[in-house]
């Protein structure tokens, strides 16, 4: 190599990043020696200057193995458990979901819903909710509800939906029997346990209209184009009734909204008003609702609507197939969970089995037990760890 | 199982493609959590920040696992990313206030009592070494930081998506314009 080497070449030299025609060069001219020392000098200082970069003497501490050990455990801790817990409120923050207690219902609908019992239509079969099973979802994997496909599908979701009866605001009772008469239902208080105060949430009634062009468009914008939505999907009318429910809370708790729980938890995590868990510390609401109607075209294909939902939210197609066929379609709620945000267990109940929820978080642990009873669904939930609380509320009751 | 009893299917989720240098995502993380710890504390100086930048930085090559398979440069991209979280972090301004105040204390803490006056001018140095490093362009102050905490230009080069040829032209660049934005940071400090 003749040709004197540019700068850049220099610099590299000074790393001993030349290549070797460029140092058999610089080895003979000394032209380019004399460019380098001055290349050198100038350096010198910035790497002098940036030299705490590569510093082996700070930080010594980090090299303990405890030291990494616990970093992994906080990284499970903070990281995964939050963001799957983010796009869990995420999902339930969505536009359509802005009812109370139809939160469930309206997502067990997307995903594949309370199943069916044959009715009192021959061209309609009903759903009713007499059991609850919970399905672990990792949401980390929705990333499809982010940016304008998350956007497009909120879009297409309030297209579809009609309002039939709105949602009136939610009603103060003064005590249970004011609620039963308000809601349209029994209402069941446990004894001995006095409440902070008794709301009563009208009902709601919307159909759904599906248009299956568009909803297969934007499974396909998703990525997920192997999910092929059955023909009979498009059109179809599915009406949803929703009935009054009412809650009764224990402790320091919101007033209640038609914004979703989600949504409003989401909205004071970005004030500066405090966390949930520090706010509603002692807040245990016990939720009562007779189960929601669902009615839909007999041709509707609901365990096949049911595998698609459970596959578009990260389940492989044989988990899906395996958990829809141990599902019992005719009346069951499906509840999903975050998948590593949370656990659940069986346990029983007012002379039931229960379903108990736990959402381990060092900030705001949450924890909800859900059963059904004589066609009514029960929740209770609260901030904490003391399930005991919900127990003792669950076995309380006349 | 972890002591929290929910963690079960993790490990499984966190196998790693085969051909990966890691068998599981957990022995990439414990392999490389050090020294992306070690960089961002030497870059924002507290502490906890710079944990928290790590285990974000960590995160967000668990959601791109797929890109971890055989050449992946695991400890460049590793690198990148938390070099360019570091310098958002030193550019917000609350951070920046946080860094500016903060800078003395932790390295207090991290030195012995010895060296006060020693510890406290290249605490000041390396105070507005990050600064000027924030007010540059982010890919040329990315590049120094990679190259001034010890990758070689190939891993640089993969890191940043750039030939090996170009990295001693880009490196030289960078360096003018980090003289220039410390000098006036200096100016501006003595003034």
């Amino acid at each position: 190599m003749n040709k004197h080497l540019n700068n850049g070449q220099l610099r590299a030299s000074l790393d001993g990043e030349l290549d070797s025609d460029g140092l058999t060069h610089l080895k003979t001219c000394a032209h380019c020696q004399m460019r380098q020392a001055a290349l050198r000098t100038q350096t010198e200082q910035v790497a002098a200057t940036l030299s705490f970069l590569s510093s082996p003497t700070d930080t010594a501490s980090l090299s303990k193995p405890s030291a990494t050990a616990s970093a992994w455990h906080r990284f499970n801790q903070q990281k995964l458990l939050q963001k799957e817990t983010f796009m869990f409120r995420k999902l339930f923050a969505s536009p359509l979901i802005r009812y109370g207690v139809s939160i469930v219902l309206i997502l067990t609908l997307i995903l594949a819903i309370p199943g069916t019992r044959a009715l009192a239509s021959e061209f309609l079969n009903l759903f009713r909710v007499q059991r609850v099973t919970v399905v672990p979802v990792d949401f980390t994997g929705m990333q499809q509800f982010n940016g304008a496909v998350g956007n497009d599908i909120s879009q297409l979701i309030s297209e579809s939906i009609t309002m039939t009866h709105e949602p009136g605001d939610p009603v103060q009772a003064k005590d249970v029997n004011e609620a039963s008469q308000l809601a349209g239902f029994t209402v069941r208080a446990p004894e001995g346990i006095t409440p902070s105060q008794i709301n009563v949430m009208p009902g709601a009634a919307f159909t759904v209209k599906v248009d299956r062009a568009k909803a297969q468009a934007l499974l396909n914008e998703a990525g997920r184009s192997d999910l092929v939505l059955p023909q009979e999907v498009d059109g179809a009318d599915v009406s949803v009734n929703i009935p009054s429910s009412v809650s009764i809370a224990f402790g320091n708790c919101p007033e209640p909204s038609n914004d979703s729980e989600a949504a409003r938890e989401m909205e004071r995590e970005t004030t500066t008003s405090g966390s949930p868990g520090r706010v509603y510390k002692d807040c245990v609401i016990f939720a009562q609702i007779p189960s929601p109607e669902v009615s839909a075209p007999a041709s509707l294909d609901i365990a096949k609507l049911a595998q698609i939902g459970l596959e578009f939210t990260g389940m492989t197609a044989d988990e899906a197939a395996q958990f829809t066929s141990t599902v019992d379609w005719t009346s069951t709620l499906i509840v999903p969970i975050p998948k590593n945000a949370a656990s659940y267990e069986q346990i029983p109940v007012d002379g039931v089995t229960a379903t108990l929820i736990q959402r381990p978080s060092d900030d705001a642990p949450q924890f909800a037990l859900l059963w059904v009873k004589d066609g009514i669904i029960y929740t209770i939930g609260g901030l904490g760890t003391n399930t005991q609380k919900a127990l003792e509320i669950a076995n309380s009751l006349p | 199982m972890d002591e929290t009893g929910v963690y079960e299917s993790i490990p499984y989720r966190m196998k790693l493609s085969q051909g990966s240098t890691y068998d599981s995502f957990e022995s990439l993380f414990r392999e490389n959590w050090e020294s992306v710890n070690r960089l961002l504390r030497r870059m924002v100086i507290d502490p906890a920040e710079a944990e928290d930048l790590a285990l974000e930085t960590f995160y967000r090559l668990y959601k791109n696992q797929h890109l971890v398979k055989d050449g992946f440069n695991t400890r460049g991209w590793l690198y990148k990313v938390a070099t360019n979280l570091a310098l958002q972090s030193i550019r917000s301004f609350k951070r920046r206030q946080h860094y500016e105040i903060h800078a003395g204390k932790y390295a207090l803490e991290e030195t012995p009592e010895t060296q006060p006056a020693e510890l406290f001018a290249k605490n000041e140095e390396q105070r507005l070494a990050g600064m000027a490093l924030a007010q540059m362009d982010t890919n040329r102050a990315g590049l120094l930081v990679l190259r001034h905490s010890g990758l070689s230009y190939k891993d640089i080069a993969q890191a940043l998506d750039l030939s090996p040829t170009s990295i001693g032209p880009l490196l030289l660049r960078a360096e003018h314009e980090f003289e220039k934005c410390y000098r006036a940071l200096t100016h501006e400090e003595e003034r």
